[in-house]
């Protein structure tokens, strides 16, 4: 415990970097993975603007990239992390691999979801001259509002988790503190501070999308 | 001129794999719908009507064949024109198809800002298009608070937001229960009669058709079977398929089974007279069997009414010298058709 009180300043260090990360992450990732999402789903099959060339090749990239631990997929990926960022370690680079695992995940869960909603609503809105575009955002994205946003909480979780491996290539964070000053010193306290938080973390995460969710779906 | 022409309307869709056979599932459809019809397409599911009523506002492309909407063809124009007839066009359907995500106002509304309507317009149209359909008071209320019917009134504002000509039914009233059904029935007729609106039917019961249409066309395996005035075809369907349709709501001439029943039950020979418009002919009837000493009684058969024309089979069974009997249907003949069960 005394151990815990000196490591303070470090703890809270850690701590911030988490949020920084899974923040950052939530908001390149999310966007990259919101626009992937899309993709697929208008150019599928029947799809607002069925394409089947863009849709086979986002499907074998995100195929591709989505099966790789992320604790593999950040030390292969530092080459392009160097090129886009300018360096390869660090909490920046961090956020870079973070994002780009993110968004090919939430590509996945964007495209379930928006699959929820009912084609006759798509046709009704087609049969009023709505255009693609235009359904997609006025009625498709609607729609599926709900289902969005419990699939996004979902994400921020598996993200908060993945940012603990940050620490590899000298990100920071809650997981390479706990690894560092916990672990590897034989101090279980600081380590279960660090799980604590986490798990403080994810519980108030979930705890805002639900009832956002909720607040959307009305019910 | 008519207001939908379909000339030779041909849909198939390509085979699901090599083994299949590609799906035709509209077959050289000729219709045309008058401004101011109600015109009913009836058939069993399978039959082709909604893919049929698809085409009229190109939803789906025809792969054959001309479609002409007020004097314009339709076929082969780009996406993009499309929306534009499409705007002309009402829809509704039998799930309804309503933004869940938007309040009864915001669905209404929807039509009208993909028109380009400006904001102040939109809440006045809104408004009176509630008020037509008599759920001014749910305007900020859910899809999912409302019952099936008031969900369909809302699908009925929403069709008619942007003041199209035609109207497209499909299966409007197959997901309500019979009295609802009704409600939403009298309301389609108001929409055709009060604002001139041509509407389309696509429906599987006949007893739709009776209650609204004023012509009908019976599809049965892509193809229309039969069509004409509704008086018409229910008073004298043609086609096996249509007659099944028919004998749905109406008791006309007694299949096998059934005359075996009245065979059982009642002596003497079993004929049926067929009546149209009037009652004048039915009353000769029975003056011409009474007057040739025959003695009879009513065993099947009944009257019904289509917009305002009666029309009618009354199943008799009838006893008396044969001779007699044969004379006596000589003379009802002429007043009406006579079917006699062998």
């Amino acid at each position: 415990m005394d151990r815990l009180i000196e490591l303070a300043p470090e703890f809270w260090t850690a701590a911030a970097e988490t949020l920084y990360m899974v923040a950052l992450t939530m908001l390149f990732g999310g966007a990259g993975g919101f626009l992937l999402g899309v993709g697929l789903y208008v150019t599928r099959r029947g799809g607002l603007l069925p394409n089947v060339v863009v849709n086979n090749v986002l499907n074998v990239v995100i195929n591709f990239f989505r099966p790789i631990p992320f604790i593999i997929f950040i030390a292969a990926v530092q080459p392009v992390t160097r090129a886009v960022i300018g360096v390869g370690i660090g909490t920046d680079a961090a956020i870079f691999a973070l994002s780009l695992a993110a968004a090919f995940a939430i590509g996945r869960i964007v495209e379930q979801n928006l699959l929820t909603v009912r084609p006759g609503v798509i046709e009704a809105a087609r049969s009023m001259g709505a255009g693609p575009w235009r359904i997609l955002g006025t009625v498709v994205v609607p729609e599926a509002l709900g289902p969005l946003i419990l699939g996004y909480t979902f994400i921020v979780v598996a993200v908060i988790d993945m940012s603990a491996m940050a620490g590899l290539i000298g990100g920071g964070g809650l997981g390479y503190f706990a690894q560092l000053y916990g672990y590897r010193q034989f101090e279980p306290v600081v380590t279960w501070a660090a799980v604590l938080l986490i798990v403080a973390f994810v519980q108030v995460v979930q705890y805002l999308g639900n009832w956002l969710a909720r607040r959307v779906l009305r019910r | 001129m008519a207001l939908v022409t379909l000339e030779h309307v041909t849909k198939s869709y390509p085979a699901a794999d090599r083994r299949a056979e590609p799906v035709t599932a509209v077959d050289d459809v000729s219709l045309e719908i008058g401004a101011g019809d109600v015109f009913g397409i009836i058939g069993y599911s399978g039959a082709g009507k909604s893919t049929l009523v698809r085409l009229v506002n190109a939803l789906e492309p025809a792969t054959s064949g001309s479609i002409r909407i007020d004097g314009r063809e339709i076929t082969g124009l780009a996406e993009r024109e499309l929306r534009g007839i499409r705007l002309g066009i009402g829809m509704i359907f039998q799930q309804f198809n309503l933004f869940d995500a938007k309040t009864v106002r915001g669905n209404v509304a929807y039509p009208l800002k993909v028109a380009g309507w400006r904001a102040a317009d939109i809440r006045a149209r809104v408004d009176e298009l509630l008020d037509f359909v008599g759920l001014a008071d749910k305007a900020g209320a859910r899809p999912d608070q409302l019952s099936g019917g008031q969900k369909q009134r809302v699908g009925i504002a929403r069709a008619l937001a942007t003041r199209p000509r035609i109207l497209l039914a499909d299966e409007a009233t197959s997901a309500l229960d019979p009295e609802t059904t009704h409600e939403v029935l009298t309301l389609l007729k108001r929409v055709n009669e009060e604002q001139g609106v041509t509407i389309i039917v696509i429906t599987h019961e006949m007893d739709v058709i009776q209650t609204i249409a004023t012509k009908v066309a019976v599809m049965d395996r892509g193809r229309v079977i039969e069509h004409g005035d509704v008086f018409d075809v229910f008073s004298g369907p043609r086609h096996p398929s249509s007659q099944r349709f028919v004998g749905t709501v109406i008791k006309g001439v007694p299949s096998p089974a059934e005359l075996a029943v009245l065979r059982e039950r009642h002596e003497g020979r079993i004929v049926t007279f067929s009546f149209r418009d009037g009652d004048a002919s039915q009353a000769q009837v029975f003056i011409d069997l009474a007057a040739a000493g025959l003695e009879f009684e009513l065993v099947y058969g009944g009257i019904n009414d289509i917009r305002g024309r009666a029309f009618g089979h009354l199943t008799l069974a009838i006893r008396g010298a044969d001779a007699a009997i044969d004379r006596a249907l000589e003379t009802v003949a002429r007043h009406a058709d006579v079917t006699e069960a062998r």
